[in-house]
């Protein structure tokens, strides 16, 4: 096996697995979309980085981090749903990734390309997803508490904002490291498909959101297998193995 | 020290979307006293109950004693009016309470102590499934299970049998007086309640009554109370 095919492997397995996590804090929160809106949300920060040659989810996370404040800041000035604000920032951002965007780089900066990644690149993206999850995981029963009641996780001395803002930045965190892998236009389906597919089958939160930990990774192996054995892209490969595995789960479907 | 002060509300205002919700409130509350308060819907009640929690900015002072410059130091429990769970919430029982550091052995306690004979199999059940009377004794359970000094419940009883009220009630006091626990609740049912409180506070945006249930609960201040005749 070729080195260059196992660091592609190796990073979407890390960054499969850490987005799954994630994704079923952002489903419970009702927040799945929101994934996808920041993928597009990062789209200039993508397009600046094919076009000077440097790692599309270091573009990625400069973006998101100016685009995710706003957000926040918007939030905290308007008490307007974050799904609305989200959805200006995110149009604004492709409107302006298209202005500058050569055409000869649309695909990939749309649908991901992880052939190409070197040592550095993948070393640091298991750090950033191993410190991720670790950070996820320290939040995540208080995140789930806030979403089921608010003040009684104030109540229970949970500063809501603030674990709000440490959640958007994992978000951030791995909406950049995933367009890497499937690209801006398909990295919502990496954090809601697995997620969904767990809930479908788990019967508490370990299950659920360890599960969806799990089908993110198998999503990502296989995904990264096929683009090597036929040859076509890996971000939608990837996604669709997590969506094959989202109808097998619907068969599993607990009432 | 028994009979110690634990809470100091004085001259508390609280004004919500520009309408003054509740006006020039004050009143004190002893160590292991349990408070009741009542009043017609809209009075106030629950918003009093947030605002000693610190979820709502209010005027005037609430000390809670010992610690009045540290609110975090003194360990309260909140059963909130409405709780709702997502019946696709794949969150169980167990789980729920784990959000707090709590062992088993503690929270099967807690929940004999509403009446839920809790079996692993209920541990195990999704909270969402729940029936909105069990919902209800679980998340009185869950605001008891680590032993807080004081705990506020909004309406506890909510989608609870009548039946059940009772045994709840008898079996909830007797564990307060055991831990030492001071409990403020807000009911607008002035029966069974009522006497088990030490003392009552009857609202309406302002403080109408205030003292104990058999000074308070009679049918002449029932009336101004509720704007009618009602009979225990």
């Amino acid at each position: 096996m070729e080195v260059q095919f196992l660091y592609s492997l190796i990073v979407a397995v890390f960054i499969g697995g850490v987005a799954g996590y994630l994704g079923s804090l952002m489903i419970t929160k009702r927040m799945a979309l929101v994934g996808d809106a920041l993928g597009h949300v990062a789209l200039p920060g993508v397009a600046l980085a094919l076009i000077y040659g440097f790692n599309p989810s270091w573009g990625a996370l400069l973006v998101l981090a100016v685009g995710i404040f706003l957000i926040w800041l918007f939030e905290i000035r308007t008490k307007l749903p974050m799904e609305a604000l989200t959805g200006i920032v995110f149009t604004a951002s492709v409107a302006i990734a298209f202005l500058f965007l050569p055409e000869s780089k649309v695909s990939t900066a749309l649908i991901g390309d992880i052939s190409q990644i070197n040592f550095w690149d993948t070393l640091v993206s298991i750090v950033l997803c191993i410190i991720t999850f670790l950070v996820l995981k320290k939040i995540f029963s208080k995140m789930i508490l806030a979403n089921l009641n608010e003040n009684l996780a104030q109540v229970e001395g949970i500063n809501t904002k603030k674990y709000n803002f440490i959640y958007l930045v994992c978000i951030a965190v791995i909406v950049a490291l995933g367009i890497k892998v499937t690209g801006s236009l398909l990295m919502g389906a990496l954090v809601i498909t697995p997620a969904a597919a767990a809930r479908n089958i788990s019967r508490n939160l370990s299950q659920y959101s360890y599960g969806a930990l799990i089908i993110g990774i198998i999503s990502c192996i296989l995904g990264v297998l096929l683009f090597k054995i036929i040859g076509l892209p890996a971000g939608p490969l990837v996604i669709l193995t997590a969506s094959i595995i989202f109808l097998i789960s619907l068969f599993f479907k607990r009432r | 020290m028994a009979n110690s002060l634990i809470l100091k509300v004085k001259n508390l205002n609280v004004e919500l979307d520009g309408e003054q919700v509740l006006e020039d409130l004050s009143f004190d509350l002893k160590k292991k006293e349990i408070l009741v308060i009542l009043g017609p819907n809209g009075a106030g009640k629950s918003v009093l109950l947030r605002t000693l929690l610190r979820l709502l900015p209010f005027e005037g002072k609430i000390s809670w004693v010992p610690s009045s410059q540290h609110f975090k130091n003194i360990h309260i429990g909140y059963v909130p009016e409405s709780f709702v769970v997502s019946k696709t919430l794949p969150l169980s029982v167990k789980e729920f309470f784990q959000f707090k550091p709590v062992s088993q052995k503690a929270i099967l306690e807690a929940l004999s102590w509403v009446g839920i004979k809790a079996s692993k199999k209920f541990l195990e059940k999704r909270l969402g499934t729940l029936s909105s009377g069990q919902l209800r004794r679980t998340l009185i359970a869950w605001a008891m299970v680590d032993e807080p000094d004081v705990i506020l419940l909004d309406e506890p009883m909510v989608g609870i049998d009548i039946h059940g009220r009772e045994t709840i009630y008898d079996s909830l006091v007797k564990f307060w007086q055991k831990k030492n626990q001071t409990i403020i609740l807000v009911s607008h049912e002035i029966g069974e309640v009522c006497k088990k409180a030490d003392k009552i506070l009857a609202l309406n945006k302002r403080r109408l009554f205030y003292g104990k249930p058999e000074e308070i609960i009679t049918p002449q201040n029932l009336a101004k109370i509720y704007g009618s005749a009602i009979s225990l």
